[in-house]
């Protein structure tokens, strides 16, 4: 009896899990396609911000960021150290600002030696 | 030194490309080598004045075909004037026209840094001044003109319609891209002689001009700097000359 009784149970107990499961897996099914979604919209984003850096783009900018910017347009790819002698900051300053124009992808960063150096992004096509 | 100049108006038909044609021959006629370049790319009007005899137009060299100086033509011989006196024209095509409607911003970011680059090859070739005549109001190619310029000279006429937009003009680009800018009052009703506004928004005013149809009518065969120094046009346009002299 209580061997019947508890393979019920089991039975019972197996169904449940397996109704769980495939209730978890429609939930991850779910998830996934979610998932999926926004990394389409953030990759959209993304490939609006990685093209090159407009004149409307950059009267947009806050101001700090702007006057980084031009002054890397004016004098070409230059380091911090050279941008931060035009706008006299620090160049720690110049730096953090570069950065994050790199990370808005309109400005690229490389290293020639041991300097390094930034650039306005050159890249004409969409990724 | 090279000096840029941006020529900029709020609105159309306030007498940008007088101004500038005037100004470049005044800058030349002082011997001061420029260079005038027609960016007023949905309207050119350069090559209505003077015959281009370049293989290619400043549009060729937006889009990255060719150098700026292969845009060139010589007009100082033409002109006798002291200092050289080159200009870039603009391509009057209506395919071309229609063409440069449809570009999108990333070929607006490309001609921004063309400018900027073939700023750099003019001051290499050792020329003073480099004056830009743009398209009116907030257009992609007008904006990379103030972008790529030292000082903007506004030309501004006497319209509620003009004033409005000026001030934001000064207030939302030049100041914004950390631009000098001065106001070239043109086509003025009013009496002259009385005008003594100094400035207006915080920008120096250069000039007032009187509105006479002379100036259109005349201004269509002849370049009144050239070939009328002592009209009242052309002593105002000096005035100019000499002013942005000083702020530079």
């Amino acid at each position: 009896m209580i061997e019947t009784g508890d393979r019920i149970v089991d039975s019972e107990l197996l169904e449940q899990i397996v109704n769980n499961l495939k209730e978890i897996n429609s939930k991850l099914d779910r998830l996934v396609v979610q998932v999926e979604a926004r990394d389409e919209q953030v990759s959209e984003k993304d490939r609006m911000v990685a093209d090159s850096l407009d004149v409307i783009t950059l009267l947009s900018l806050p101001d700090h960021l702007r006057t980084t910017a031009t002054t890397l347009f004016e004098i070409g790819p230059a380091t911090a150290d050279e941008i931060a002698s035009v706008t006299n900051k620090e160049r720690a300053v110049e730096s953090n600002y570069l950065n994050q124009l790199v990370r808005m992808n309109h400005v690229r960063k490389y290293r020639e030696g041991r300097k390094v150096y930034f650039r306005i992004n050159e890249s004409l096509k969409k990724k | 030194m090279t000096h840029t100049l941006a020529i900029h108006s709020s609105k159309g038909g306030t007498g940008k490309t007088s101004i500038a044609v005037n100004l470049a021959v005044a800058f030349a006629a002082e011997g001061k080598d420029t260079c005038l370049i027609d960016l007023d790319l949905r309207g050119p009007s350069l090559c209505t004045m003077f015959r281009p005899k370049s293989r290619f137009w400043i549009n060729d060299f937006l889009s990255g075909k060719c150098s700026l100086k292969d845009t060139l033509t010589d007009v100082g011989g033409e002109l006798g004037t002291n200092g050289q006196l080159y200009l870039s024209f603009s391509n009057p095509d209506i395919a071309e026209i229609r063409d440069l409607v449809s570009k999108d911003r990333n070929w607006q970011a490309g001609a921004l840094k063309a400018l900027m680059n073939g700023k750099k090859e003019l001051a290499e070739k050792d020329l003073d001044v480099i004056i830009f005549d743009t398209s009116p109001g907030v257009e992609y190619e007008s904006i990379n003109a103030v972008a790529a310029s030292d000082i903007v000279v506004i030309v501004h006429n006497d319209t509620h319609a003009c004033t409005n937009c000026t001030e934001q003009l000064i207030n939302g680009v030049y100041s914004l891209l950390d631009k000098k800018c001065a106001i070239v009052d043109n086509m003025h009703h009013g009496n002259c002689l009385d005008v003594i506004e100094k400035s207006r928004y915080g920008a120096p005013v250069l000039a007032t001009i009187p509105c006479m149809c002379e100036i259109a009518t005349r201004g269509k065969d002849e370049i009144l700097v050239h070939t009328e120094p002592e009209h009242l046009f052309s002593k105002s346009i000096m005035a100019i000359r000499d002013k942005i002299e000083a702020m530079q």
